[in-house]
């Protein structure tokens, strides 16, 4: 009964993930032929203004808060070693490298993807994804590519103002209200934080807009019927890309790492 | 069983329709949806597919255009083998078909005129759009919607929304159309005037048309064949009269509406209301 039942749960389980490797190379494919096909900007263009620019405004407060909130907690422990200067290098490359991205990503999974799983989902419920395929359409091609491509170029955008915005914040309590030195906090970020640490960041978030897309028209694709089947479609997209979205960044961080020791040498912040 | 009945038996299961399927069965997990289906559909007629709710017709019209792949049989459109085809070269077949769905499956977030244009841009590399605003009120007009261009599916009711997804059905000029319980939700006037929609379409642009529906009215009035499914069985298959006169007590009970006394003694059996009832008498005491 136990054995039956977790070998069922296996097979589904195995199941699935076959049937979301076919969906996001589905996608890919379709994404690689939708950018390379002018009739399909204007979707591409109108998921952009709903995934890219009306995202802005959130993602710009969590990167401000990110950066303010650094500042506070780090401040005391190098103002004990005396190294308070140092203040703008810890914020600033904690920033661009790993917090703004990641909290970028996840405020978009929460933002977007949810928005995404739910319009998909319904859509599928209701048989509008029927009626794209009975009229001789790829569904994949005219919903879910547009909306990869949206996530795939405007998510490392997002993540530029998260960034921009976390170092602002943390500039401003550092400087503003804890009363560093505002010469010599530039002076060490501009010598800790290097254009790699930049593009880490910015890189990352290609993969970050291209798993949340992928999951999300996934889980809409494939949503069950009636308004719990949304709900947990909902759900259910916004826990795997949130899981996705830090597997992701260990692995990046991991390669990105390995990469920077083969051409250059690790340097202390301090 | 040999039908002695009055009327025409119009099976034609390995004929040469315009869409036949050959023993299609069909399963959800373990359950058998269809079984061992084959059925050939005339090019240029009506057929109707009745039975009850659940018994498979919804999944036996989405296999004439294959949104659902049997798990065995085979599927021939114009004498072309399709079921093996992949989903890139389908779409190319589903272009001869127009579906009529059940809620009508408009695009929510598209107006009338996107719509309806939809297969259109969809295939049309450089359409004239002169000509697609032209065709659009022509469609709208053939299904009584002219002036509905601008509007949006919230802003119509549910037989205008089900008018316009029929423009849309039609719009690359189909040689079939598939409705999908075309007149459920609609009062008795309306879908009266999806069946006149349906004759109107069958006369004037000379399709092949499967109905899906379980409103004998309905099948009585737009149907050159009947096919009665029950539990994924083609039970009965003939015109309207040989479906009226057929012996089969299933077939009888369904297009009168009437539960059958197995069913009726069933229901007779289960709990009775008396249990959970309350009475004015139970509060008066609270009072």
């Amino acid at each position: 009964m136990i054995i039956g039942t977790v070998g069922a749960k296996t097979i589904e389980g195995v199941n699935n993930m076959g049937r979301f490797a076919r969906f996001a190379w589905q996608s890919m494919i379709a994404s690689f032929r939708s950018s390379i096909s002018p009739c399909t900007y204007p979707l591409i263009w109108t998921q952009m203004n709903i995934i890219g620019v009306r995202s802005v405004p959130v993602v710009m407060i969590t990167g401000a808060f990110v950066g303010m909130t650094l500042a506070v907690q780090a401040y005391d422990q190098l103002a004990g070693m005396g190294l308070e200067e140092h203040l703008g290098v810890l914020i600033n490359i904690s920033v661009v490298k790993e917090l703004g991205p990641v909290l970028a990503a996840v405020m978009l999974a929460g933002r977007i993807g949810g928005a995404l799983t739910a319009e998909l989902g319904t859509m599928n419920v209701t048989e509008q994804i029927d009626a794209v395929r009975s009229m001789g359409t790829d569904p994949v091609r005219y919903l879910a590519a547009p909306r990869v491509l949206a996530c795939l170029l405007l998510t490392p955008v997002l993540i530029i103002y998260a960034d921009l915005m976390g170092i602002i914040g943390g500039y401003f309590v550092s400087v503003v209200q804890l009363g560093i030195n505002s010469r010599a906090y530039w002076d060490f970020s501009a010598s800790g934080v290097e254009l790699w640490d930049v593009s880490i960041g910015i890189i990352k978030g290609l993969f970050f807009g291209v798993a949340i897309a992928v999951i999300s028209c996934y889980k809409g694709f494939t949503c069950k019927e009636g308004a719990h089947g949304v709900g947990q479609a909902c759900t259910e997209a916004f826990v795997a890309s949130f899981i996705s979205i830090l597997a992701l960044d260990f692995a990046l961080a991991v390669i990105f790492k390995a990469i920077y020791n083969t051409f250059w040498q690790i340097k202390s912040l301090v | 069983m040999k039908q002695q009945n009055k009327g025409k038996n119009t099976n034609t299961k390995n004929g040469d329709g315009i869409i036949v399927l050959k023993n299609v069965i069909k399963k959800f997990s373990a359950k058998i949806v269809l079984e061992n289906i084959s059925l050939a559909i005339e090019k240029g007629k009506t057929t109707v597919v009745i039975g009850p709710s659940g018994c498979g017709k919804t999944v036996l019209i989405k296999h004439l255009i294959l949104l659902l792949r049997p798990t065995s049989g085979e599927v021939y459109f114009k004498g072309q083998r399709i079921d093996n085809l992949n989903e890139g070269q389908l779409n190319q077949i589903r272009t001869h078909y127009g579906f009529l769905f059940q809620g009508g499956a408009l695009f929510d977030s598209l107006s009338v005129t996107e719509n309806i244009t939809f297969p259109i841009r969809q295939h049309c590399e450089t359409p004239d759009w002169n000509q697609v605003g032209e065709l659009v009120k022509s469609k709208l007009a053939m299904v009584g919607l002219d002036g509905f261009q601008n509007y949006y599916p919230a802003n119509l009711s549910g037989g205008q929304r089900k008018r316009v997804a029929l423009a849309r059905a039609i719009a690359l000029n189909p040689e079939v159309i598939l409705y999908d319980e075309p007149t459920t939700g609609l009062d008795p006037i309306r879908s009266d005037v999806i069946n006149e929609l349906i004759l109107k379409l069958q006369r004037e642009l000379n399709v092949t048309s499967v109905v899906v529906t379980h409103d004998m009215t309905s099948a009585y009035k737009v149907a050159d064949r009947i096919i009665m499914l029950h539990k994924g069985k083609i039970i009965a298959d003939g015109d309207a009269d040989f479906i009226r006169n057929h012996p089969h007590p299933i077939v009888q009970h369904f297009i009168k509406g009437q539960v059958s006394d197995d069913d009726l003694a069933v229901l007779r059996m289960s709990g009775t209301m008396s249990q959970a009832q309350f009475l004015p008498r139970d509060f008066e005491q609270d009072l």
